[in-house]
């Protein structure tokens, strides 16, 4: 019996299996939801009543499903942007000040009465934002690529300079500063830089579709594509890419540009669609969920879909769940945070056991440590 | 020697993994103060069979007797208590630990505080008894990768162990060490302990055990008093056929064009340290350029250096009279059989198919428009899996799980089947079997008689001179001496291994 339990291990790491993977995934996200299903209960609440709420919160209508997409929108652009950088080995925390730099792009072009076609006026805000998120990424991507810096360390730095100079901007920079404001903004979008709202009545608007095909052309693109080839090769051995020839360098500055430019149209659909202008600090940590979001995904493309829109419903339906039912309003927060912890959890404890695997059951004849030592 | 009192004895013992019969019925006995000699290829069954003793797996059939009476081994903990003691290839030692804390690691102390000084006393006993000396209080990462071995075994001894099990142990020893080892073992089994000693060393295995048993595909062969073997009968045993490590013949090939032209190159090393010194080298086309040479004087900068992944500092290198200046990742210009193979020349979680473009990836069939050909690349995956006799259920396996000999294959497969103008092998053979190895090197003969320059690095002087059609040895980041293969003497090369001139 245990043989065969063990074989199972066998076939699954020898193929790889996806469900696997989503298998561990849902059970740790069920094991959280328990988790913090007790916790609502200590609180005095009916776990059920309250999880009711929330379900209802997230999908119980029309102007709710919608709002779980509006709020997934940058939630998924971030996560994809993240996770192209895990695949490559490299953890790209700078989302937060992506999304800034993007939307000062957007904002610089998009509060000029400039007399364009809205298609034409979004296109080009889309650009701007796309070229200033870039050349911010490419800031942290040329230190870690040719410097050695530690990506994380320098696109955390990033941020803080990226938010300050976001509230420089929406108070003192005249093109776009709105003066004499209540709080720091900027001036609103003109009516041909916004996006369309796709259901009259709710604020649903494309970014969360933007988003879903971003991760689809990006699964394409890591598993089809030479680059794709190139950068996974690149995340899981860095001396065999070098060996094979790959530029390991430009690669990881692609890679951190790229998600830095994700980063950026993600903060731009965020002004152009969502709040008509750029407040200060409006990002609020969305850049460092993005990162949660990946790492609940594990670096997958088409993961980042489904955990980006788990983290959406949670996120919308916490509040509903907060207002019917009396629960604190951070208990969404720690129902995220119980969730990413099983999760997280169950990955290391299988990796260990897929490892042990790996070292005895699997290979047992392979004189791996031989030939290591052999070598050293 | 009493005749009937087994120390250990395996029945039957049949392990079964998916589509995989890793042990089908093997027997091994072994007597009190006996060394057992357990000799297979790798792939053979032997570490599996181990792994049963350990309590690692369960048998699917047969049974385990300790001193003649059947146990069952459920665990590592078990297998300890019962008195078996494992030196696993692998050394499972705590790095950031020191000595004496990994050797009474897991060891249950009703004590609240932790004592170390009774545990070292005993250790440095242990050390005396058998003359493997350790320091109790050095951090394990510090050591040797012999002297780490050493404490694997003085772990055992100190759980006083009845049969200590030693894995593939001389695989990581100097020849120093291993004789050091030798002198050990023959005072474990003075004790009455019984040792099984796994390998598929032929040498070492006549010169340390009593009796051999051998085993191959996991059935076993056969056990024979050590007296009564020969290299040539256990070859046989082992593989099933009779082997050769003659010189192979070759064919004349007239026109010598020179390929590789090495002018004076320096290089360091990862530590800075200079590793090539001025050195000159010509590789023709058609012929077999073996380097020979104690591993770490300069072999790995040289390959490097011509595959172009490390800098030389001054010096020319030229291929076809095209300079080396960056990563040739041409497969058909010059196919290179880094020494690593899992850590260079592999991605370990790409599968077969993936591994087998890793230099071609970009390049049509595999990739066209940017869009990487999948149908063609696992044909190609397939094909190459068929020619170079990979085995693998699937080119969608990941290399990961496949043996050392055939992650080799896949290697070779990718470097040498685009029939690049130069190839450079880099220990292409360590860690393989006897099958294996022979594969390797009529590869490289075919190599060389198909017109490439073939650069062929190695420890093992024997296959180097099997091989070569010149030799050059390397001392020291130098080129030593330069001898023709065919009349190579094997003394003179030893001398030049070792720095010294033969005629001084």
């Amino acid at each position: 019996m245990e043989l065969l339990k063990k074989n199972k291990r066998f076939e699954f790491a020898i193929f790889e299996n996806l469900s696997l993977t989503t298998g561990r995934t849902l059970f740790g996200i069920f094991l959280g939801l328990l988790a913090s299903g007790l916790l609502i209960a200590l609180s005095g609440v009916n776990p059920f009543v309250a999880y009711g709420a929330l379900f209802r919160g997230a999908f119980g209508s029309m102007q709710a499903v919608s709002n779980v997409l509006v709020r997934a929108s940058p939630l998924l652009l971030g996560g994809i942007g993240v996770a192209i950088g895990i695949k490559a080995g490299v953890w790209n925390t700078g989302i937060e000040g992506y999304m800034y730099l993007g939307a000062i792009g957007a904002a610089v072009i998009g509060v000029l009465d400039l007399g364009l076609h809205p298609g034409l006026h979004i296109l080009l805000c889309i650009v701007c934002a796309i070229v200033l998120s870039g050349c911010w990424g490419a800031i942290p991507g040329f230190l870690k690529a040719y410097k050695g810096v530690n990506e994380v360390t320098a696109t955390i730095m990033l941020n803080y300079i990226a938010i300050y100079l976001t509230n420089w901007v929406v108070s003192n920079f005249p093109l776009v500063a709105e003066v004499g404001a209540f709080y720091p903004m900027s001036k609103q979008f003109q009516a041909t830089a916004r996006l369309p709202i796709l259901i009259p009545g709710s604020s649903l608007h494309p970014g969360p579709f933007i988003g879903i095909i971003l991760c689809l052309i990006l699964h394409f693109v890591l598993n089809f594509t030479p680059f794709g080839y190139r950068t996974k090769m690149l995340g899981s051995n860095p001396f065999a890419a070098r060996y094979a020839g790959v530029d390991s360098r430009k690669q990881i500055l692609m890679i951190i540009t790229i998600g830095a430019v994700i980063g950026g149209i993600s903060g731009a659909i965020e002004v152009m669609g969502l709040k008509r202008r750029v407040f200060m600090e409006f990002v609020t940590g969305v850049g460092y969920e993005s990162v949660a979001v990946a790492l609940l995904a594990g670096g997958n493309p088409l993961g980042v879909i489904l955990s980006a829109l788990f983290f959406a419903a949670l996120k919308a339906g916490g509040a509903t769940m907060s207002i019917e039912t009396g629960v604190a309003s951070s208990m969404n927060s720690i129902i995220i945070g119980m969730c990413m912890l099983f999760v997280i959890g169950f990955g290391v404890i299988d990796n260990r056991k897929l490892k042990k695997i790996v070292s005895t059951d699997k290979d047992p004849e392979n004189d791996i440590a031989a030939e290591k030592e052999g070598e050293k | 020697m009493d005749e009937n009192n087994f120390a250990l004895q395996m029945q039957d013992i049949t392990v079964e993994f998916p589509g995989v019969l890793a042990n089908d019925h093997v027997n091994i006995d072994c007597k009190k103060g006996e060394v057992l000699g357990l000799l297979g290829e790798n792939g053979a069954g032997k570490t599996t069979l181990m792994n049963v003793l350990y309590g690692l797996y369960p048998p699917t059939e047969g049974r385990i007797l300790l001193d003649g009476k059947e146990v069952h081994i459920g665990s590592p903990l078990e297998a300890i208590q019962q008195g078996i003691g494992m030196v696993h290839q692998h050394f499972k030692l705590v790095d950031t630990l020191s000595v004496i804390e990994n050797v009474i690691l897991g060891i249950p102390t009703k004590k609240q505080r932790l004592d170390l000084e009774p545990a070292k006393k005993r250790l440095l006993q242990l050390c005396e008894e058998y003359e493997l000396f350790v320091d109790p209080d050095e951090i394990v990462w510090r050591l040797p990768v012999g002297k780490q071995q050493w404490v694997e075994i003085l772990k055992a001894l100190y759980r006083d162990c009845k049969v200590l099990v030693l894995d593939e142990p001389t695989a990581v020893l100097t020849p120093a060490e291993s004789d050091q080892l030798c002198r050990a073992i023959r005072r474990i089994t003075a004790d009455g302990r019984s040792v099984i000693f796994i390998s598929h060393k032929l040498r070492e295995v006549i010169q340390i055990t009593d009796r051999i048993t051998v085993i191959r595909d996991g059935k076993y062969i056969g056990t024979l008093a050590t007296k009564d073997a020969t290299q040539i009968k256990l070859a046989q045993m082992m593989v099933g056929r009779p082997v050769t490590i003659e010189r192979k013949s070759r064919p004349v090939i007239e026109d010598l064009k020179p390929v590789l032209v090495m002018k004076n190159v320096n290089a360091k090393d990862d530590r800075g340290i200079q590793a090539l010194k001025n050195l000159n080298l010509t590789v023709h086309a058609g012929e077999i350029v073996g380097v020979a040479g104690v591993d770490g004087n300069g072999q790995r900068e040289l390959a490097e250096c011509i595959a172009g992944l490390r800098k030389p500092t001054s010096g020319t290198i030229t291929i076809n009279d095209k300079r080396v200046t960056g990563v040739i990742a041409d497969p058909t210009f010059v196919g290179f059989i880094p020494e690593d193979r899992q850590k260079t020349g592999l991605v370990m979680d790409f599968s077969i198919a993936d591994n087998l473009i890793m230099k071609d990836y970009q390049n049509a069939p595999y990739a066209q428009n940017n869009v990487l050909q999948y149908t063609a690349i696992k044909k190609h995956a397939r094909d190459m899996i068929r020619k170079y006799h990979v085995k693998t259920p699937s080119e969608d396996v990941r290399v990961r799980n496949l043996s050392g000999g055939n992650q080799q294959k896949v290697v070779i497969a990718r470097e040498i089947d685009p029939e690049p103008v130069l190839d450079i092998a880099s220990h292409p053979t360590r860690g393989l079997d006897l099958g294996a190895v022979a594969n390797v090197h009529d590869t490289l003969l075919k190599e060389r008689n198909r017109g490439a320059a073939v650069l062929f690095i190695s420890a093992e002087l024997q296959e180097v001179m099997a091989l070569s059609d010149r030799i050059i040895v390397l001392f020291g980041g130098e080129i030593m001496g330069e001898l023709n293969g065919e009349d190579a003497d094997q003394e003179v090369i030893g001398q030049l291994m070792l720095g010294h001139h033969p005629e001084n």
